[in-house]
């Protein structure tokens, strides 16, 4: 993706109401809409439009979205944005589980959906912030290179498992990681369900690198969920 | 049709008509000759109309009185000298011994040890009167006939003792055999049943066939006390005596000594048996012997108590056995209606949130800055957009109420600590509390709680947002956390209006409102729903208005048994400055 040709959007949703503004307020950001309403229809079309997002509704009329992101993360990368009518936390983590990178939890925002567009798409453009391994956010500065965390300037300690987690995070930035899926990544498979390890080790990155840990702005919660790193 | 054949049958049919009612006596042994067997049964069956008529070995004589068959006993030996009689003359003396040794082996087989012992002496007595020189007396020409009345006697009574023995070993035999036989049918037919009423009716029926007895089942209804059950719903008549409700909740309820018990009754024997089930007792089945007494010299009713104890522990198995085949009926018709309603409640809860999900979008569409419309076209727009989120949030409090109150709400508890809860539902609910700063007041070193994160997140955002709605603008709200003994306690207070005076017993009623008629939204199902998930979790909720104005609801819940988190191995400078 070069700078100047717009980024294409699939939207797969079978409302069409819903479809309508989300393309409205997509094409107000300058970026191209593609529409499916169908699983078959929206493989289709990523499959010739080569969508540089996927906006997905998990209850689709010929089948259930988490087949459609099985199905197309056998040969694509493509973000996908989970656009998710169901209260049950538990789609949200088998659709996340089957590789999509976010949910919003309808009904959602017209900015909502643009800020998770936006970070999404970020995540696919070559930043600064990989070019050099120094990432920031707020006070806090991490030097990747040198495993060096600052915090308004002063050296901060973490632990090993402390780093290592806030690694996983920011390299994941604005993407919901499951607490299987971090439980996994930095603990190991033996951990995956001892969620109150990642919970506390997270509650202590909150309190060493967060302005208000009780209300985070960076290091949020999907509750029910996971987490998402934000910047 | 022989002369003993038509005895026989004669002696039955007096036996019905002696014992008058033909519904009591149930069985009657009809016993050799077993040539004549089918001619005599059905002359009884013909007699008896409602008896059953069983072919048994033990003879039907057995069954007379005692001094009938003594007399018996003297008139085969008088026969026996009535036949020998006139062939004196030419039947050695030795062989009319042997006719009477052979009238004591028939008198052992067929009417006793008594009557045989008797019929020796009087076989001795006859030979000698009747057949040893000089006839027709006592007295004795040789010496030596004393040695054969003396074997004689001898040998009568070993034999006499032998067949009699054998005899009664046999029908003893034959007895536990039929009884055995009997209670496999009754375990085959208990096996079969599906209900309680099935078992009671199938023991019940047995006990009265094979133990000559009337029983009734004694289960335990509501609060554990015992009833009489009747198989057709109505009261039982056979109502208890206080002693036998007592004998019958002692048997019931002691646990580890279970035995049976006998209650003497003027009218017969009353027996108390547990139904002794693997897990529990599931009841006493309770037999009362049948009056055969119609004079005092009749002997009284007597029970088959080990028979009873096998039946009662066949019942218990077989009441047990249905108990909980019900009970897993219960909980697989429980799992399918859980499944009803939690899949109709999410596809209701997807076709509402459909169209609201486009309400909601397609006015924010026009509500936001780079809309065309004017200023106070905008305006509206934002109040369509306003109203979809305030008619969502009323939906999904209502969806969750039907779920809560649908009964059992599994929890998915998982060990947390509560600020990240915290955290996630300002940030849940933070449009709606754009105009009042939270304040997060956390104690240090709080424990893990065991929570369902979702749904006290639910708790929170409901919380909030009733403050931000009654909190004037700019108004601080505060959320607090600390440890008191073994609870964690939160509150969310506010200073806004507070609840109106006397209504705080009621805030947490469902469809209840701070104000009637008040024009602040909501439907009152917040708190309601609140209380409902945080008393699945064990804990309680109350709310109070604050000194000073303002309301707060506390909610305490239950710590301790957190897990312990292992320290890092290696905790050193690596990732740290060095």
């Amino acid at each position: 993706m070069s700078i100047g040709t717009p980024t294409s959007i699939l939207v797969v949703e079978d409302e069409q109401q819903i479809r309508r503004f989300v393309r409205q307020a997509l094409e107000r950001e300058g970026h191209r809409v593609f529409e499916a309403d169908t699983v078959a229809q929206g493989l289709i079309e990523a499959g010739t439009r080569k969508p540089d997002l996927v906006g997905l509704d998990l209850g689709l009329p010929d089948g259930d979205g988490a087949q459609f992101i099985l199905a197309l993360r056998a040969w694509s990368s493509t973000p996908v944005l989970v656009l998710s009518a169901r209260s049950s936390e538990q789609d949200k983590i088998d659709a996340l589980d089957a590789g999509a990178d976010d949910y919003l939890t309808k009904p959602f925002s017209v900015g909502e959906l643009l800020a998770r567009t936006r970070a999404l798409l970020r995540r696919l453009r070559p930043g600064p912030a990989q070019a050099e391994p120094l990432v920031r956010f707020g006070e806090v500065a991490i030097d990747l290179a040198r495993r060096q965390v600052t915090r308004a300037g002063a050296a901060v300690h973490l632990t090993a498992i402390e780093y290592q987690l806030l690694v996983v995070m920011l390299s994941n930035a604005g993407k919901v990681l499951t607490h299987r899926h971090l439980l996994r990544e930095v603990w190991g498979p033996a951990y995956s369900d001892s969620t109150h390890y990642l919970r506390v080790y997270v509650g202590r990155l909150r309190r060493k690198l967060e302005v208000d840990p009780a209300q985070p702005r960076h290091f949020v919660t999907e509750i029910g969920v996971g987490y998402r790193f934000q910047l | 049709m022989t002369t003993s054949d038509r005895i026989t049958a004669d002696v039955a049919s007096a036996t019905i008509g002696h014992r008058a009612d033909p519904c009591r006596l149930h069985r009657i042994y009809v016993g050799r000759p077993r040539l004549f067997a089918n001619f005599t049964e059905r002359a009884l069956s013909f007699d008896a109309r409602t008896a059953d008529c069983f072919r048994m070995t033990p003879a039907p004589i057995r069954s007379l009185s005692a001094p009938l068959r003594h007399l018996l006993a003297l008139a085969a030996c008088a026969l026996t000298a009535a036949v020998a009689w006139p062939l004196h003359g030419t039947l050695d003396l030795a062989n009319t011994v042997m006719l009477f040794l052979l009238t004591v082996v028939l008198v052992a087989a067929f009417l006793g040890r008594t009557q045989a012992i008797l019929a020796s002496f009087a076989s001795v007595a006859l030979f000698d009167f009747f057949f040893v020189p000089p006839q027709i007396s006592f007295a004795v020409s040789d010496a030596q006939y004393l040695v054969t009345f003396a074997v004689m006697l001898a040998v009568a009574l070993f034999i006499s003792h032998l067949t009699a023995g054998l005899k009664s070993g046999t029908d003893e035999a034959i007895a536990r055999e039929r009884r055995t036989r009997a209670l496999y049918s009754l375990a085959k037919a208990l096996a079969g049943s599906v209900a309680p009423a099935q078992v009671v009716e199938e023991t019940v029926k047995f006990i009265a066939q094979h133990a000559g007895g009337q029983a009734m089942f004694l289960l335990p209804g509501d609060h554990e006390t015992l009833q009489v059950f009747s198989i057709d719903g109505g009261p039982s008549a056979a109502a208890l005596t206080m002693t036998e409700q007592l004998s019958a909740s002692a048997v019931f309820h002691s646990r580890e000594t279970i035995a049976s018990r006998e209650i003497g009754a003027s009218d017969g024997l009353r027996l108390l048996l547990p139904l002794a089930g693997s897990t529990r007792c599931r009841g006493v089945l309770h037999v009362t012997a049948h009056s055969s007494r119609h004079t005092p010299t009749d002997p009284p009713a007597t029970l088959d108590r080990p028979l009873l104890e096998a039946v009662a522990s066949l019942a218990a198995i077989a009441l047990e056995r249905v108990h909980f085949v019900e009970v897993a009926q219960c909980s697989q018709l429980e799992t399918q209606s859980e499944r009803l309603r939690s899949s109709l409640l999410s596809a209701i809860s997807h076709d509402i949130r459909t169209p609201l999900t486009a309400l909601y979008g397609l006015a924010d569409s026009l509500a936001g800055t780079t809309s065309a419309l004017p200023e106070s076209e905008r305006e509206t727009a934002r109040a369509i957009r306003d109203q979809a989120m305030h008619l969502h949030g009323m939906v999904t409090n209502l969806l969750d109420m039907a779920r809560l109150q649908a009964g059992k709400m599994p929890l998915r508890l998982e060990w947390q600590p509560i600020e990240e809860v915290i955290g996630a539902s300002i940030r849940a609910v933070g449009l709606t509390l754009r105009g009042n700063p939270v304040r997060v007041e956390l104690a240090p070193d709080l424990p893990l709680v065991a929570i369902d994160a979702v749904l006290m997140e639910r708790v929170l955002c409901n919380l909030l947002e009733n403050a931000a709605k009654f909190s004037p603008p700019g108004a601080e709200i505060t959320i607090a956390a600390a440890t008191e003994q073994h609870w964690l306690a939160l509150s969310v207070s506010d200073r806004g209006s507070g609840f109106p005076p006397g209504s705080l017993p009621r805030v947490f009623d469902l469809f209840e409102r701070g104000a009637r008629e008040s024009p602040v939204a909501g439907v009152g199902l917040g708190l309601a729903i609140s209380r409902a998930i945080v008393e699945a979790h064990a804990g309680s909720i109350d709310a109070s208005n604050r000194d000073g104005g303002g309301a707060c609801v506390r909610i305490r819940l239950p710590t301790g048994g957190a897990p312990d988190i292992e320290p890092e191995a290696g905790d050193g400078p690596e990732a740290g400055p060095a």
